[in-house]
């Protein structure tokens, strides 16, 4: 028993049994923006590093593109829906929260009560910019539009430190400008190191009406 | 001639009266659960040539005059005497029970002098924590079982509801915690995982407050808590328990060990859960504190050690363990600690006067995330120990022993607080020798010097003991100096991590090690069943190492701090009686001093009390046990500064002191068979906001335990009381 216990643990100078461990994402490997598509089922998933407070990630679903620019700087030509860290916004469209736990389970497009789709606001206190002070209770918020609808994609309850974070599990009808659907969920808000910001988004585009 | 014959004949005729007129007075000598006591005395007061020693049956035999009679006293280091008196009309077998003594003084100690002694001969004060009081306070957690027990010793939460230590002003990273004299590797905010200490199957817990360096090195600035595991007594035991309690608490837990031939063994496993706490729950409170959920959390830990003693002077031992923690953070997030733990030692007796130690020992602390959204468990934290040690003690005239050993340990670390999820390695060494001088019986003087260094902090450290102790009467006074020190830790000089995407905080590979210089003055009364104890502290903490605000790098950096001073008093007064009452109360007051514009300001509470009141009582077939005991906090106010970013603005915050009361009724309802039924926070305390230093408590709680020793129903009860 001494013999190989010895030899077990004389050969393993940085740690023993590593393999009861998912390998973690190796550097530079990850794919960002669309990192997968099924052209059959109109799926795919959108992969989104929104750590940056700084940050909108445009997505065009369209031409299956994710562009990011800065807070304040002009939005691309092109664009659906947008995404800063948790917070969303869409490019003129309409958002209703169905109650699916998958894109098969959604009802029919026209079975959708109109006013179950919320639209954009202008906010002045959502989207955070500047967190650098927030431990001396200071954030700094940017002024833009918001989809209180989608955003609800992620609770975060920060009336407890630290905050507790529960994904709504839900499905976000999206109801694009041109008049197309595209169905959206959020799958995932942390990479592999558990850091929050890193955000996987499912989506169907288009929703056949 | 004939004189000789006459003279033979009349002795042989005095020692024919004699022997016939003799009479077998046996029995056996038993602990108050009826196991035989191997090794007891029992004297007779009348007749002082008559003394019989029990055999490992605990049996003894004794003859005495056929008249008259005689007062039989059992003794046995440890418990209390036991007397009883035979006439003549006596018959049958006489049995001696005898309780166990919780004054403890009788108690061999290893922690103060890593060499074992005397309680009462141990010239640094050592508080003990015995079996039986492990068991009275039904604790899973140590934090429960120390608050319980002692004074000035707080845990509490910090950051995202992480265990934080505080004992007498010293926080968790001074504080060295051992199990059988190991040290525990990893650690989340500074403390040790304290849910890795399994309080089933411990033998006694070891406090010595104050400055230990001179025998542990780092870390070892306030204090050393040992937890020594108990072996194998019995050719063969098993033990099933089980605990259920609020919040769908559950603890179950059985033990295995055998003792045959020059084998003994111990397996233990232990699981535990509990669901999450609404704090919440039944309050009007919109915020009802810093937090409004206690996560809930499960472990599983597993433990087996082997001993092998090939020769009479020779004893190997083998051990390995396996733990597990996981708490539901989130739905979407649990977090995952593992330990895996083993080694192997030896221990040689080349001579009455010498032994040796020499010992290796694994470590491995692993932090993983478990992603429940992509069903995926990744590892950011593994911190992996090698130690080798040993330890040599020489016995001089019978009295003074030397004591001198050296370490090496390598200390590997991987860290999600690190550039990249990178590691670092630390090789560390010391040497160390010790002087246990004992020219009189009333006086003794120990002296240590301690050497360490370390590889990546570029580190070479010397710390020093010195130790008296004087015995008058009933009372014995200790006093010490002693240094302490801690080193800096691969997290605090290479840290590089972005704190929740808002700043950073980097690491400082300048960083000079905390020391301390600590002095002591006990004086200890004992008479009878009573006993106090008044200490007297005073550190100086140089460097104490903290994180502070860098407004050049824009975020945080570990630093020392400038020299601050914790004193205090810790005094303590217990008394235990045949009848089976018992009681203990203790006190401590802490006063730290920090200079206000330091980045970390003290928040200790300065008065603490605990109290114990039991009554525990075995007879035949029955035996019960009632135990009230309570803590009592201060309240603090302390000065927090207004910025984070700046140590000027200060407030003034108080935190609310209190006070939690737990009934406890143990019953040995039959043979290995006993029961358990508590109610804790007795009074319903509940906090009207749960800051992080409040008690997670949502008023009174009750649970229920049972524990079946299955080998104590098999076994063949002995003797016959009178």
């Amino acid at each position: 028993m001494w013999g190989v216990m010895i030899t077990l643990l004389l050969s393993a100078c940085n740690g023993i049994l590593e393999d009861i461990y998912d390998a973690p994402q190796p550097k530079g490997t990850q794919i960002y923006g669309f990192a997968s598509m099924d052209d059959k089922t109109h799926t795919g998933r959108i992969y989104i590093d929104a750590t940056d407070y700084t940050e909108w990630h445009y997505i065009d679903l369209h031409d299956k593109r994710v562009t990011t620019a800065a807070v304040d700087a002009t939005s691309p030509e092109n664009w659906d829906f947008a995404i800063h860290r948790y917070d969303a916004k869409t490019n003129g469209g309409a958002i209703a929260e169905i109650d699916a736990k998958d894109f098969g389970s959604m009802p029919a497009v026209g079975s959708i009560p109109e006013e179950s789709f919320v639209t954009d606001e202008w906010t002045t206190n959502k989207i955070m910019v500047d967190m650098s002070q927030m431990m001396d209770g200071i954030i700094r918020y940017a002024e833009d539009w918001y989809n209180p609808c989608l955003s609800r994609w992620l609770h975060v309850d920060t009336s407890t430190m630290p905050p507790v974070y529960t994904l709504s599990g839900k499905t976000y009808l999206l109801r694009l400008s041109d008049g197309a659907y595209a169905a959206l969920r959020l799958a995932n808000f942390m990479n592999d190191a558990a850091v929050k910001g890193f955000m996987t988004i499912d989506y169907q585009y288009p929703v056949q009406p | 001639m004939m004189k000789r014959v006459l003279f033979f004949l009349l002795f042989c005729l005095f020692i024919a009266n004699d022997i016939l007129a003799q009479r077998k007075v046996s029995g056996v000598v038993t602990d108050d659960h009826d196991e035989p006591l191997a090794g007891a005395l029992v004297k007779v007061k009348e007749h002082r040539t008559s003394v019989a020693v029990t055999d490992a049956d605990g049996h003894y035999e004794l003859r005495l005059p056929a008249d008259g009679r005689y007062t039989l006293t059992a003794t046995y280091i440890g418990y209390f005497d036991a007397t009883k008196v035979v006439d003549g009309s006596h018959k049958g077998t006489l049995k001696f029970r005898l309780r166990e003594n919780m004054m403890t003084l009788n108690q061999v100690v290893v922690t103060g002098t890593r060499t074992p002694k005397l309680l009462k001969d141990a010239p640094i004060v050592t508080r003990v924590i015995s079996e039986q009081d492990v068991k009275r306070a039904d604790a899973t957690h140590i934090g429960d079982l120390l608050q319980t027990e002692l004074p000035g010793i707080e845990f509490s939460y910090s950051m995202n509801q992480q265990t934080s230590l505080n004992m007498s002003g010293f926080g968790g990273n001074s504080v060295l915690f051992l199990v059988d004299g190991e040290r525990l590797a990893g650690e989340t905010l500074d403390n040790v995982d304290y849910s890795r200490l399994n309080m089933d199957n411990v033998q006694r817990i070891e406090i010595v407050k104050g400055a230990a360096s001179s025998l542990y090195g780092s870390n070892a600035v306030g204090g050393v808590v040992n937890i020594i595991s108990r072996e194998s007594q019995e050719p063969w035991s098993v033990n099933l328990n089980g605990r259920y309690g609020a919040h769908n608490e559950q603890r179950y837990g059985g033990s295995v060990g055998f003792n045959l031939g020059r084998f003994n063994s111990v397996t233990n496993v232990q699981r535990t859960s509990i669901d999450a706490i609404d704090l919440s729950k039944g309050t009007s409170n919109a915020e009802v504190g810093d937090y409004s959920t206690i996560y809930g959390h499960s472990t599983l830990n597993v433990k087996e050690r082997l001993i092998f003693s090939a020769m009479d002077n020779l004893k190997l031992t083998a051990r390995a363990g396996y733990f597990f923690r996981e708490r539901n953070s989130s739905e979407t997030l649990k977090d995952r600690y593992r330990s895996f733990t083993g080694g192997v030692k030896g221990n040689y007796s080349p001579t009455a006067n010498d032994d040796v130690e020499l010992s290796y020992a694994f470590d491995q602390y692993d932090k993983s995330d478990y992603l429940v959204p992509t069903d995926r468990d990744v590892r950011d934290y593994s911190n992996v120990q090698h130690n080798v040690r040993t330890l040599y003690n020489h016995t001089f005239a019978g009295k003074h022993v030397l004591t001198a050993g050296g370490d090496y340990m390598r200390d590997y670390l991987m860290s999600y607080q690190f550039e990249d999820n990178g590691s670092y390695t630390q090789h560390t060494a010391d040497a160390f020798a010790q002087f246990d001088w004992n020219p009189y019986k009333k006086f003794n003087l120990i002296a240590g010097l301690r050497f360490d260094w370390f590889s990546e902090a570029k580190l070479s450290h010397l710390s020093p003991k010195l130790g008296l102790m004087y015995k008058l009467k009933n009372c014995s006074l200790r006093g010490s100096y002693a240094g302490g020190f801690r080193a800096p830790t691969l997290k605090e000089m290479y840290m590089n991590f972005y704190m929740g995407n808002i700043f950073m905080i980097y690491g400082n590979p300048d960083l000079n090690p905390e020391s301390s210089h600590n002095f002591s003055l006990s004086a200890e009364y004992m008479k009878g069943q009573h006993n106090v104890t008044v200490t007297g502290f005073y550190n100086i903490v140089d460097d104490r190492i903290t994180t502070a605000w860098n407004q050049a790098l824009g975020g945080q950096v570990y630093t020392n701090m400038s020299r601050l001073q914790v004193a205090g008093v810790d005094a303590s007064a217990s008394g235990r009686y045949s009848s089976g009452l018992s009681w203990r109360l203790s006190y401590a007051y802490t006063y730290e001093h920090i200079k206000k514009g330091e980045p970390m300001l003290s928040s200790t509470r300065p008065h603490t009390a605990t109290a114990r009141l039991a009554y525990d009582k075995d007879w035949k077939n029955y035996g019960l046990g009632v135990t009230l005991s309570g803590r009592w906090l201060s309240k603090v106010t302390t000065d927090v500064y207004t910025e984070i970013t700046s140590y000027e603005q200060t407030e003034r915050q108080t935190y609310p002191g209190y006070t939690i009361w737990k009934l406890s009724l143990s019953q040995r309802i039959w043979r290995g068979l006993n029961v358990t039924l508590a109610v804790d926070n007795l009074f319903n305390y509940r906090p009207d906001y749960y800051y992080s230093n409040s008690p997670s408590t949502t008023g009174t709680t009750g649970s229920v335990g049972l524990s079946v020793d299955i080998d104590r129903m098999f076994k063949k009860r002995t003797g016959k009381q009178i």
